[in-house]
C-alpha cells in the first residue's frame, strides 16, 4: 500500500508540472506567437507602423513643380531630391499642416539650400573604381581646363544643381545613339598613334566616320585645339551597346566657360559680360535658347548638315537594300545580323511574292549572295540536295548524279519530258 | 506526522494547479486588437527580391546615409554599406569601406595607372531563403514573413548574439542602445506603402533595383532575365536573394 502511494505521488507531481509548464507556457506566449510558423505574426505588422523618413521625389513635386520640371530634364534626372536636400520629413511634415505639423518648428522644416563641394564631390570625384563613362573630375584639373583661381569655387557658382549642363534637349527623349568610345576607356593613357596605324587594331566608332563634313569642318575653327566633340555633345552610357549623346546650343552651356566670373582667370578663354554682352539677357534668352549661335556659329563648326551624308537618309527603308546588297560589311560595323532578322523575319523582301517557289531559281542564279544573307548557306541544300543553282561543268556532271538518285530526283524541279529534250 | 506532511503536500499540488488552470482561462480569454496592415493572404503575393548592378555603382554613398536617416541606425554600424574592391597589377586585392562609405571614398589605394581592375559593391542584408540567422535564433525573435523578408521581432530579442555570429554575410549589429539585434528590413514600413527602399530611392545610377519575384511582369523579373548575375557565398547553402549583376569572383 504504501509503495503504491509513493508511484501515485510521483506521477501526479509530474502531471501537475507538465499541466503547470503548458498553462506558464501559454501565458508567456504571445498572442500571435505560432499562427504561421515559429514567430509572433503581430511582429510583421507592427514594424509596418515605422514612420517614413526618406521622401520620394513625388512628394516634393506636389509643391515644388517648377524645379521638378526643370530637373526631369537635364542630367541630374536620376537623382532624386534626397540625396542632396536630406529626408526632407520634417520639411513636408510641416508644411502640410494638420496634427503631424504642430510639434515641428519653422528652424526644423528648414531645408538647406546651399550644398557644399564635397557633397558633389561624392558622386563626381574621379576614382579608378567609378565606370569609366561616368562624369568624374579631379578637381585640380578641372579648374585648370576651366582657368579658375580661387580654389575653393564652389560646382554652384557655375552648374545650376538641378539643372548642371543646361541640356536643350529633354535627356530621356534625346537620341539613342551606338557607343562611342574613347581611347582612354581601355588606354591608360591616350595613344600617340591613330588606331589605323596599328595593326590588328579592332575598328572602333569615330565621329568623323559618319559626320565626316561637321568633324573636317570643326578642324579647322578655333575651338578644336582646346576641346573634343564629347565635351559638347555629351554622351551617356545606356547599357553595353547603346548611349545618348545630346546636341548643345544652349547658350547657358556656352557661358559655362566664356562668361567672366571673378573666380576665373580673365585670359583664356574670351571671356564675356553676361548679359550686358547681349542686352537684356531674360528676354532674349526665353525667346531663342541658341543665341550665341546666332552671331558665333562660324566659330564653332557647320550648322547646317546635309543628312544625305549620313548613311541613312530619310527613304532608308527603300533604299537600304541596293546599299545592303554592296556594302553589307559597312553595315555590320553597326549593326549585327540580328537587327536584319528582327524585320525580316516578320515581312518577307517584296521579292518573295505567292509564287516565289516556282520564280525564285531564276533570281537565285545571279543573286545567290543575297539569299545567303538571309538564308544562310547551306540553306539550298536543305531542299534540293544537291549544290544549287547547277555547277558550271553540270553537262559533264549530271549523269553521275542521275545514275546515282535515279530520275525521279530531278522530276521533283524538272518535267518528266525534260529529258527528252537534249537525249 | 510523516503521512499529514505528505497529505498538505498533495493538497498544495493539486490546488496550485486547479489554480493556474483557472487562471489561464483569464489570461486566453484575454486577446489584444491586432494591427494588421495587409492580410496574410496579401502577404503571401509577393517575394521581394533585390538587385544590385555592381557595374554602375559609383560608390556615392547616398544609400548608406538614406538608410541612416530612414531606420535611426546607430553610429559606426551599418545596415547598408558599400565596399570597394581594388586589384592592382600585381594581383593585390585591396577591399575597403572607409565607415561604410557614409562619406564617399577619397582617393584611390593603389597608384591610379597600378590598378587593373575596381569596382564598388554595395552590401546589405541578403534575405535568404534559407537564412542560417533565424534557425540559431533561441527565442523566436528572428522569423521568415510571408512574403519572405528576414524581420526581428525586436520585443521579444534578448540580444544574445547568435544570429550575428550565424550571418556569414555580417549583416547584423547588436544594437546596444535597446539590446537587440538589428538588420536591414528592405524598408518593411514602406514598400507596402508602395514606396522603394530608402537606398533604392536615394540611389542616383539606378544600380539598385527591388521587385516582387513572384510578379512575373515585374521590372525585377525582366532583369533577371536579360541579364547575368550571382549571388553572394552560394556555397553555404543559404539562398539569398540578393542578385549581384556583373558578379566579379573577387567578391566575397
Amino acid at each position: 500500500m504504501k509503495n503504491k502511494l509513493h508511484i501515485f505521488l510521483f506521477l501526479i507531481v509530474i502531471f501537475s508540472v507538465i499541466i503547470i509548464g503548458i498553462i506558464v507556457g501559454n501565458i508567456l506566449k504571445p498572442d500571435s506567437y505560432g499562427e504561421h510558423g515559429h514567430y509572433r505574426y503581430d511582429a510583421v505588422n507592427e514594424i509596418q507602423a515605422q514612420p517614413l523618413i526618406n521622401q520620394d521625389i513625388k512628394t516634393c513635386a506636389e509643391c515644388h513643380d517648377n524645379i521638378y520640371q526643370l530637373h526631369e530634364k537635364d542630367a541630374h534626372y536620376n537623382v532624386p531630391c534626397v540625396d542632396c536636400h536630406g529626408p526632407c520629413n520634417l520639411h513636408v511634415a510641416f508644411y502640410k499642416g494638420g496634427e503631424a505639423a504642430a510639434n515641428i518648428s519653422k528652424e526644423q522644416a528648414y531645408v538647406p539650400k546651399e550644398y557644399k563641394l564635397e557633397g558633389c564631390l561624392y558622386c563626381h570625384r574621379k576614382l579608378k573604381a567609378k565606370p569609366s563613362d561616368y562624369p568624374q573630375i579631379i578637381q585640380e584639373d578641372h579648374y585648370k581646363f576651366l582657368h579658375v583661381i580661387v580654389h575653393d569655387t564652389k560646382c554652384i557658382e557655375c552648374h545650376s544643381p538641378h539643372e548642371p549642363v543646361f541640356l536643350l534637349t529633354e535627356v530621356r527623349q534625346s537620341r539613342i545613339h551606338p557607343i562611342v568610345y574613347r581611347c582612354t576607356e581601355c588606354h591608360d593613357t591616350k595613344p600617340e598613334k591613330s588606331y589605323k596605324e596599328v595593326q590588328g587594331h579592332p575598328a572602333i566608332f569615330e565621329c568623323s566616320d559618319c559626320h565626316k563634313a561637321i568633324v573636317d569642318d570643326f578642324n579647322t575653327k578655333p575651338h578644336h585645339n582646346y576641346v573634343e566633340c564629347r565635351t559638347c555633345h555629351l554622351y551617356h552610357k545606356e547599357n553595353e551597346t547603346t548611349g545618348r549623346i545630346y546636341k548643345n546650343g544652349n547658350a547657358k552651356f556656352c557661358l559655362l566657360c566664356h562668361e567672366k566670373k571673378p573666380f576665373k582667370d580673365d585670359k583664356y578663354p574670351p571671356k564675356i559680360e553676361w548679359p550686358s554682352h547681349v542686352g537684356n539677357a531674360e528676354i532674349i534668352i526665353k525667346s531663342n535658347e541658341k543665341i550665341c549661335l546666332t552671331c558665333h556659329e562660324d566659330k564653332i563648326h557647320k550648322m547646317n548638315v546635309n543628312f544625305r551624308e549620313n548613311p541613312h537618309s530619310k527613304n532608308w527603308i527603300t533604299e537600304h537594300r541596293e546599299y545592303g546588297r554592296q556594302n553589307l560589311s559597312t553595315c555590320q560595323k553597326c549593326h549585327q545580323m540580328n537587327d536584319c532578322y528582327s524585320c525580316h523575319m516578320k515581312h518577307k523582301p517584296l521579292s518573295h511574292t505567292s509564287d516565289w517557289k516556282t520564280q525564285h531559281p531564276k533570281f537565285a542564279e545571279n543573286n545567290k549572295q543575297s539569299c545567303e544573307i538571309c538564308h544562310g548557306t547551306n540553306a539550298c541544300f536543305s531542299c534540293h540536295k544537291l549544290e544549287m543553282p547547277h555547277p558550271k561543268d553540270w553537262d559533264e556532271k549530271h549523269k553521275d548524279v542521275v545514275a546515282q538518285k535515279a530520275k525521279d530526283f530531278c522530276y521533283r524541279c524538272h518535267n518528266e519530258d525534260f529529258c527528252k529534250q537534249c537525249h | 506526522m510523516e503521512n499529514l506532511d505528505r497529505r498538505r503536500f498533495i493538497k498544495l499540488g493539486i490546488f496550485t494547479s486547479a489554480g493556474v488552470l483557472v487562471g489561464s482561462f483569464f489570461a486566453f480569454a484575454n486577446t489584444d486588437k491586432k494591427i494588421e496592415v495587409e492580410s496574410y493572404d496579401d502577404l503571401l503575393k509577393y517575394d521581394w527580391g533585390y538587385i544590385i548592378d555592381t557595374s554602375r555603382c559609383i560608390g556615392c554613398g547616398s544609400c548608406v546615409r538614406a538608410c541612416k536617416m530612414e531606420n535611426n541606425v546607430p553610429d559606426n554600424y551599418f545596415r547598408t554599406w558599400v565596399e570597394r574592391y581594388e586589384i592592382d597589377k600585381n594581383e593585390k586585392v585591396r577591399v575597403d569601406s572607409p565607415k561604410g562609405a557614409i562619406e564617399s571614398f577619397k582617393e584611390n589605394n593603389f597608384p591610379a595607372e597600378d590598378i587593373v581592375k575596381a569596382f564598388f559593391v554595395p552590401k546589405l542584408c541578403n534575405h535568404c531563403y534559407d537564412s542560417p540567422c533565424v534557425q540559431v535564433c533561441p527565442v523566436g525573435a528572428s522569423y521568415d514573413t510571408p512574403d519572405k523578408v528576414v524581420l526581428i521581432d525586436k520585443e521579444h530579442c534578448v540580444g544574445c548574439g547568435y544570429c550575428v555570429q550565424a550571418c556569414p554575410y555580417g549583416c547584423r549589429y547588436i544594437d546596444h542602445e535597446k539590446g537587440v539585434a538589428d538588420k536591414c528590413t528592405f524598408c518593411y514600413h514602406r514598400i507596402h506603402k508602395g514606396l522603394a527602399p530608402a537606398c533604392v530611392n536615394a540611389c542616383p545610377r539606378n544600380a539598385r533595383i527591388y521587385g516582387n519575384l513572384k510578379d512575373p511582369d515585374s521590372k525585377i523579373r525582366k532583369m533577371l532575365h536579360q541579364r547575368k548575375y550571382g549571388t553572394l557565398k552560394p556555397d553555404l547553402g543559404t539562398n539569398p536573394k540578393c542578385f549581384y549583376l556583373e558578379l566579379d569572383m573577387e567578391i566575397k
